[in-house]
């Protein structure tokens, strides 16, 4: 097959090493993103089913209504349902406020309970892991209620109006995590049916009932069909939702991966066009002898369209194992937070691989080549022969429109593709525009500088074609690193709270004022550090718009039905960002300022909400509610509404007051601090000393979230790479757009005794100057589209990047030249004529 | 055989309209040598491009055994250089990614010629370089360069061979001996040969010659009583 013979042939005189390369690498960073990307989130969904314990879990306060079951079984959809509460228990004169959940014999559906006979066991040779839960009249209890209620296991508590054996230490539950209220107080697992004999379980008790659902042939059905049944009591919990901090941080990360990916696509585009428009010009003289010898136009055109197809499919085909074998090695980086297998990824990554390898082909290099059957076969006889190239403008938008295909069909984002797309439209179009003007200011005033600067200047204006080509190249290349050098910076430093050792892992809430000193001694004992105490009051909303709630909110909404927490702060807290309305400022009259006043208007609170309870309560700025703390009732007024970031761990609160106006009222107080392993047993002192706080412990997930980030973080590092090599590549590509050229000048200026100094220095000055103003380019564009990035796809605030404008020209500059001046350093160590025959 | 009837060459420059050629007629027998001589820029290229119908004429008409090459659309001229013609160039145009070998198979291959590169490699041998087929042109001297040239234009067994200027860029001695191989392999093979020429001696080995001065031709091509091939 000839065509297969001249690819090869030209791959063997080194033309197609560049577009070879630049394919490969598109097809590897896509294939081995879109792999992992794919295989992650089939993980994760079975993952957090596991979190879940359930493919699904209906949420309430009310018991599962019997038809959902009924109809679950007849669509063969498991089930099993649990209750949360907490409840005190006894063994002689201790007692415990603990957190109990009764299971039904079902449970766990998706993963396993983990328990020994051990407590406190942490060897795996004493854990056992099993599928279900404790027999009626037994109880598996934290191994810390053991020390708490001074009991063995074995022994006999009481929990409300029965007596169990403690029959097990319960390790782990695979939804510990789910639930806040589950960390407060020792667990203890019981059996459902053992519900009536606790009698625990009172008309208003403060419960949250669980129905678990999973797989089944007819589960998506079933959950179409319950979830029309559901009232405003009951909530679907998601696996995605189940791990929220985990989630948003594997998306985040997800993202950044996309976005690295798409961005090494570009850069292999450009790569690509740049190397398929120097294959271009190198092949001019072989078509036109082609055409000398009379083969036709189609003929020509065919032979380099099966060349294409050959090189497309060989390229993809390697980029596709190359992708597999890198995504292998960011596996091998990762797989610790994954403990269950991953599981196969389906053809959709490999087929993208292929798609991309094709439609960059499409794109960037049957343009370039399109052309060439048109040359005039009087080039042989004349080299200056014109050629009517492909108009630059639609090249320019076929290399476009491939990039936007790729780019939306990859990241299934079109804001990303947006965002990348018009920044690099924006580098390329001012570093056409702008570089043009600079090349024309550097020729005026290269005048006036010495000889190197004046032979080099005049050069990059001479060559100001190839020259704005090259400066696209660079400022691309630049602009993109920038970017994900940006994005990646600013995730990373999001993270840092998490990655720090000391994080609060602990909260301890409900603990009152005079219990405070004897807390803090007990903290300080053991030489730890809170991270400040806040303080809050309970209270109840009696009215809303000044109507009895259940006439504003049609079914009644949890807050409704319970005491809340209320605070007060001066100043907006970390993490909360104002939606609606403004802050209070100093301005803002104290409680005791207007209770002097006689104004009614002047009597109502300030309040700030939280964003989505606003909403649930169908509440907007400038409405009223009524609290009633203890008995004594107030009003407020709404003056803004936050969203919170629940990521961060720090205590939370949907609605905050001004300093100074709750202060009246009887407060208890919270903290949160970083406790060490090996200090773990002051919960067990607290709890015993002050039976009435509770320390909610989250020391599991933060270790489990920190493992994860360091992970997500050393792959992101890995990928950064990656595309840095992509990077690279471009700015080869680009450099060895006019080499030939350069090199031929230099060669000559060599004959004529030119000094190894002007000519290096000559190509030093012309790389640094185009690198400079590229770099200089690449910041607005990157700051352009990392500006949108972050605004619209990580949900970031705008930040102003000034390194970006002293990094891009700097770091072009010498990047740029160091690459020039050694690619042409031939043109000085090697003899001219052996440079020009060599041509 | 080669019949020119009255062809003319214009173009367009920014100083106006420029006349390269001017009314020229010619004919040119099977198995005849015609050198085309004249100064610089007296068109000699042009004509030469026009005769191997590489280029159309402003006006007038060339045949190519009897087709009228100039009435052809592109992909009809195409297909008369695929059966009839040859070219040797100044500059000898080898392809640098290309073994020598290679360069002299490669219009074979483009014709789908069963052994294309046994035919190369015996053309090779024909020119004194069976043992340089491996070589790339960069490893080649420049009268080593012009003989690959000649092999790829002979190996084809084209019916007229066109030559721009073969022994242009080489020295006189080694011009001399391409000068030889040259018409040694065109009386070998029968060929028509057609060469431009600025060399007093090249374009007396022809039978005849055209001289050009200024796009015209100074009278009908004389014959050169030198002889053929001395």
């Amino acid at each position: 097959m000839l065509a297969l013979k001249m690819l090869w042939r030209s791959w063997r005189g080194g033309q197609l090493g560049l577009i070879f390369a630049a394919l490969v690498l598109a097809v590897a960073v896509v294939t081995s993103v879109a792999l992992l990307a794919e295989r992650v989130e089939r993980a994760l969904v079975s993952e957090s089913s596991v979190f879940l314990a359930a493919d699904l879990v209906i949420r309430s306060s009310k018991p599962a209504n019997p038809e959902w079951l009924q109809r679950a079984a007849e669509e063969g959809v498991r089930t099993a349902r649990t209750v949360s509460f907490a409840s005190m228990t006894y063994q002689g004169d201790e007692m415990h406020l603990a957190s109990v959940k009764a299971v039904e014999s079902g449970y766990p559906l998706r993963g396993t309970l983990k328990r020994s006979q051990i407590p406190f066991a942490t060897e795996a040779a004493d854990i056992e892991s099993v599928s279900y839960g404790p027999a009626p009249g037994e109880l598996w209890v934290d191994s810390r209620l053991l020390p708490l209620l001074s009991i063995e296991l074995g022994d006999a508590i009481e929990l409300g109006d029965g007596s169990f054996k403690v029959s097990q230490i319960l390790i782990e539950e695979p939804d510990s995590g789910s639930s806040f209220s589950s960390m407060l107080g020792a667990r203890i697992l019981m059996n459902w049916q053992d519900l009536d004999q606790a009698g625990v379980i009172q008309p208003g008790s403060r419960v949250t009932y669980r129905l678990l659902l999973a797989d089944g042939e007819g589960f998506a059905s079933y959950v179409d069909w319950l979830k029309q049944q559901l009232s405003i009591h009951e909530r679907v919990i998601t696996p995605d939702e189940a791990q929220a901090s985990i989630a948003s941080t594997m998306d985040r990360g997800r993202r950044f991966l996309l976005l690295a990916g798409s961005i090494g696509v570009v850069l292999a585009g450009i790569a690509l066009a740049l190397a398929s428009h120097h294959f271009a010009s190198g092949q001019i003289l072989q078509v036109a002898l082609l055409k000398s010898w009379g083969t036709s136009a189609s003929r020509v055109r065919s032979l380099y369209l099966q060349q294409i197809i050959l090189l497309g499919t060989i390229g993809s085909l390697i980029g596709l194992f190359v992708g597999w074998s890198f995504h292998q090695l960011l596996i091998s980086v990762v797989r610790e937070w994954l403990p269950i297998a991953l599981p196969t990824a389906g053809p959709r990554p490999w087929i993208t691989g292929m798609a991309t390898g094709m439609l960059c082909l499409a794109g960037f290099t049957l343009p370039a080549l399109w052309h060439l059957p048109a040359q005039s076969p009087l080039a042989v006889l004349r080299r200056d022969t014109p050629i009517k190239a492909f108009n630059a403008i639609v090249r320019g938008f076929l290399g476009v429109l491939a990039v936007a295909l790729l780019l939306v069909w990859y990241s299934n984002n079109v804001i990303l593709a947006l965002a990348i797309l018009l920044g690099f439209a924006l580098t390329a179009a001012s570093s056409i525009g702008v570089g043009l003007l600079l090349l024309r200011l550097g020729k005026t005033y290269g005048h006036w500088m010495g000889s190197i600067w004046r032979l080099a200047l005049s050069n990059l204006w001479r060559r100001k074609k190839p020259s704005l080509i090259q400066m696209v190249g660079f400022s691309g290349a630049i602009a993109l690193l920038m970017i994900m050098v940006v994005v990646r910076t600013s995730l990373i430093d999001e993270w840092r709270w998490q990655l720090a050792d000391d994080s609060p892992n602990h909260f301890i809430v409900n603990v009152a004022a005079y219990e405070l000193d004897g807390v803090k001694q007990l903290i300080d004992d053991r030489k730890l550090e809170t991270a400040g105490w806040y303080s809050m009051v309970r209270g109840r909303i009696t009215q809303l718009k000044d109507l009895p709630p259940e006439d504003v909110v049609a079914e009644g909404h949890e807050s409704l039905r319970r005491e809340i927490n209320l605070s007060w702060t001066r100043d907006l807290p970390e993490g909360n960002s104002i939606v609606d309305g403004q802050w209070w400022d100093d301005s803002v009259p104290s409680n005791s300022d207007s209770q002097n006043s006689d104004s009614q208007s002047s009597n109502l609170a300030p309040v700030s909400l939280e964003v989505d309870i606003a909403a649930e309560l169908g509440l907007k700025l400038g409405d009223k509610i009524r609290f009633s703390v203890g008995g004594l009732e107030f009003d407020a007024v709404i003056t803004s509404t936050r969203s919170l970031n629940w990521d961060n761990m720090t205590p939370n609160f949907y609605f905050l007051f001004p300093e100074g106006y709750l202060e009246e009222y009887p407060r208890t107080h919270m903290t949160s601090l970083y406790v060490p392993a090996e200090e773990k047993l002051l919960v067990n002192d607290l709890l015993r000393h002050y039976p009435t706080l509770q320390v909610v412990e989250l020391d599991k997930i933060i270790d489990r979230i920190r493992t994860i980030v360091s992970q997500v973080t050393r792959g992101l590092e890995m990928m950064t790479l990656l595309i840095l090599g992509c990077g690279i590549l471009v700015m080869f590509a680009a450099v060895s757009l006019s080499m030939e050229e350069r090199l031929k000048e230099s060669a000559i200026l060599r004959t004529l005794g030119s000094s190894r100094r002007l000519i290096l220095g000559v190509q030093w000055v012309e790389f640094s100057t185009l690198g400079l103003m590229a770099g200089l380019l690449a910041a607005l564009g990157a700051e352009f589209a990392v500006a949108m990035l972050q605004r619209f796809m990580f949900q970031q605030e705008f930040v102003w990047h000034p390194w970006l404008w002293l990094v891009g020209p700097l770091v072009g500059g010498l990047l740029v030249g160091i690459l020039g001046v050694a690619y042409s350093r031939k043109a000085v160590t090697q003899p001219p004529l052996q440079v020009l025959n060599s041509l | 055989m080669i019949e020119v009837n009255q062809i003319s060459k214009q173009v367009e420059t920014s100083e106006g309209s420029l006349r390269i050629l001017d009314n020229i007629n010619l004919s040119v027998q099977n198995g005849e040598t015609l050198a085309i001589v004249g100064a610089s820029g007296s068109g000699k290229s042009t004509l030469l491009g026009i005769l191997a119908g590489l280029d159309l004429p402003s006006s007038g008409s060339v045949s190519i055994n009897g087709e009228d090459i100039t009435a052809m659309d592109e992909e009809g001229r195409a297909a008369v250089r695929a059966g009839h013609v040859g070219f040797v160039f100044q500059s000898f145009h080898l392809l640098p990614g290309l073994t020598a070998l290679e360069n002299v198979a490669l219009p074979l291959e483009l014709q789908g010629v069963a052994d294309a590169l046994r035919t190369a490699e015996h053309y090779l041998e024909r020119v004194g370089l069976a043992a340089r087929v491996g070589h790339y042109p960069r490893q080649l001297s420049g009268g080593e360069q012009q003989r690959v040239a000649l092999a790829r234009a002979f190996a084809c067994r084209p019916t007229i061979l066109f030559a721009d200027e073969p022994t242009g860029n080489l020295d006189t001695g080694t011009g001399g001996k391409i000068n030889d191989l040259l018409f040694a392999l065109n009386e070998e093979e029968g060929t028509t040969l057609v060469l431009v020429t600025h060399e007093k001696t090249l374009a007396a080995r022809c039978s005849r010659t055209l001289e050009l001065q200024g796009g015209r031709q100074l009278d009908a091509a004389n014959t050169n009583t030198a002889g053929r091939g001395a």
